[in-house]
């Protein structure tokens, strides 16, 4: 419940953020960007800038409130796993808007994403839609503390910051990091990550990012798709909508787990408030499972490393 | 009476946050400490500089006895270590992982722990938070604002939650501790020396040092609670090493 409050906090101060941001902010930010080695037109981390995944419209709209915390589908081509019309998907803000009970998320397996997924991949999200039915384990990794992987990594509605080096590219979410070196190969054999290898590069005024050496433990959404460290992540950031809305399509390949190469775009949105900085983030105090409904312990170590 | 205490100290620090950041403006570029350090060792227990135990006052001492036994008997847990929230400051200075620098962007310094991927920005271009807003939202790490003493990033940091021990070993601290650190680079290694000022627990301020290799060569990586993470073997003073 306190997390539910403090979301809607957030997003009445996320519309009031937003409505700051305009032309002449944009003006400005055009003639700075020291030490970011990034292209004018692509400056993501101006101070104050931040990059909201969600800012509520000022009317209920079921389209928007819809992709508060989940990827958009490709206007042609294979997307992502989706709710289906047996199971309709209300999350949070969709329940807010349209005044409806939220729902945990059932995937749809009978679409062209549900297809595409091979046997393995199917079965396991059977398996998991039926816990869901049951009203069990319905929370999404990120919820229960996980490192997210990509591009699940970007459903966060919240506030994005980055930082822009011209060695890497930061990108700061709700206690989550990663790290994109910049100009510079694949290593031989990367190490298994939660994040994989991220390198990328300035094509024009796009970042093109390429992410291999995933470790298998995430799921590449929020229904708990798994995948294989096989998995082959493109993500190309722009800036669009005159630079107010920072928009991340991306590529999924898996051969490991699904038959064809599938995307999604993820857009978030530019607020500006002098204290935007990345915070400390403590996601594991007051997340128990507190109406045993069978949620995933939050990481948990055992005997210390030092 | 605390929040007196805490208003006192605020307005006189705010003052002084004041005269900094014009002075700063007036002194040009900042030096750089951006970069990627490593500490060559690792103590569970702070050392003290000038050597001694930390000057702990008689409630410092019996809330030092109570945590060590809770510790000890599992009826206190490290959190911590246990599921991985902010360490605090000035634990997070023992660190045996490397951590980062960012200078960019302008108006604050951006330390980004591997350990839990913490994050602890020093902000630059504001003063300290009112003393209001430091007690209804008190922090890990506290809240930090910093200005530049010629080659030295001077921070001062106070609003810190009392969830936090000092040390690996349970050391105390109040939740009006107040810490001031200079932080500087001496050849290829990063120095930062930490005064610590907590009445509630301790005689008297003391201090502890810490310092680290520059070390560019190497990649921040993930970091997950429960993973095994990189090879420590080069940290003094780390278990099995």
């Amino acid at each position: 419940m306190t997390k539910v409050v403090l979301r809607l906090r957030w997003l009445a101060g996320a519309i009031v953020l937003g409505a700051l941001c305009g032309p002449t902010a944009l003006a400005v930010r055009a003639a700075e960007a020291p030490g970011t080695g990034a292209p004018p037109n692509l400056d993501l981390s101006a101070p104050g800038v931040a990059w909201a995944g969600f800012i509520a419209p000022k009317e209920p709209n079921y389209a928007i409130a819809r992709l508060f915390n989940d990827f958009a589908s490709p206007a042609t081509g294979l997307g992502p796993v989706t709710d289906g019309p047996a199971h309709p998907y209300a999350n949070n803000e969709v329940a807010r808007e349209m005044r409806i009970p939220p729902t945990y998320r059932v995937a749809d397996l009978d679409n062209a994403a549900g297809k595409n997924l091979l046997p393995w991949v199917r079965e396991a999200l059977m398996r998991q839609n039926e816990l869901v039915l049951r009203g069990r384990n319905g929370e999404s990794r990120e919820a229960r503390c996980w490192e997210t992987g990509v591009p699940a990594f970007h459903l966060n509605p919240g506030l994005m910051h980055i930082i822009q080096t011209p060695r890497e590219v930061v990108l700061f979410l709700t206690g989550r990091t990663r790290h994109i070196w910049l100009n510079v190969p694949h290593s031989a054999n990367p190490k298994p990550s939660w994040y994989g290898e991220s390198v990328g590069r300035y094509d024009g005024d796009t970042l093109v990012v390429d992410t291999i050496g995933f470790n298998d433990r995430s799921f590449v959404d929020s229904y708990r798709t798994p995948h294989t460290d096989k998995l082959h992540v493109v993500e190309r950031f722009r800036l669009i909508d005159g630079g107010n809305t920072l928009e991340v399509a991306f590529t999924v390949e898996d051969p490991g787990a699904f038959y064809q190469p599938w995307s999604g775009t993820r857009n978030r949105h530019r607020v500006m408030n002098p204290n935007n900085r990345p915070g400390e983030f403590d996601c594991a105090t007051a997340n128990d499972d507190y109406f045993n409904i069978g949620l995933e312990p939050v990481p948990t170590a055992g005997k210390s490393e030092f | 009476m605390k929040v007196v205490r805490v208003c006192s100290m605020g307005l006189s620090f705010t003052l002084a946050m004041a005269a900094n950041s014009v002075a700063n403006s007036a002194a040009g570029a900042a030096p750089d400490l951006s970069g990627t350090y490593w500490a060559i060792s690792y103590s569970p227990k702070i050392q003290v500089v000038g050597g001694g135990e930390p000057p702990l006052n008689a409630a410092g001492k019996a809330a030092y006895e109570n945590i060590q036994a809770g510790l000890k008997d599992g009826s206190i847990v490290d959190k911590a270590r246990r599921v991985c929230v902010p360490d605090g400051v000035p634990r997070v200075l023992a660190t045996p992982y490397p951590f980062e620098i960012f200078q960019v962007p302008a108006g604050q310094v951006t330390f980004l722990y591997e350990m839990n991927h913490q994050v602890r920005v020093i902000v630059m271009d504001k003063p300290m938070p009112s003393p209001e807003s430091l007690i209804v939202d008190p922090k890990y790490n506290g809240h930090s604002v910093g200005h530049w003493d010629g080659d030295t990033l001077v921070v001062e940091t106070a609003g810190f939650n009392d969830r936090t021990f000092l040390d690996a070993s349970g050391l105390p601290h109040g939740d009006d501790m107040r810490t001031v650190e200079r932080i500087r680079k001496v050849g290829n290694q990063l120095e930062d020396i930490i005064t610590i000022h907590d009445p509630d627990m301790y005689a008297k301020d003391w201090q502890a040092r810490f310092v680290y290799d520059e070390r560019n060569d190497v990649r921040i990586e993930d970091y997950a609670c429960n993973d095994t993470h990189r090879d420590l073997s080069g940290v003094a003073g780390v278990r099995g090493h």
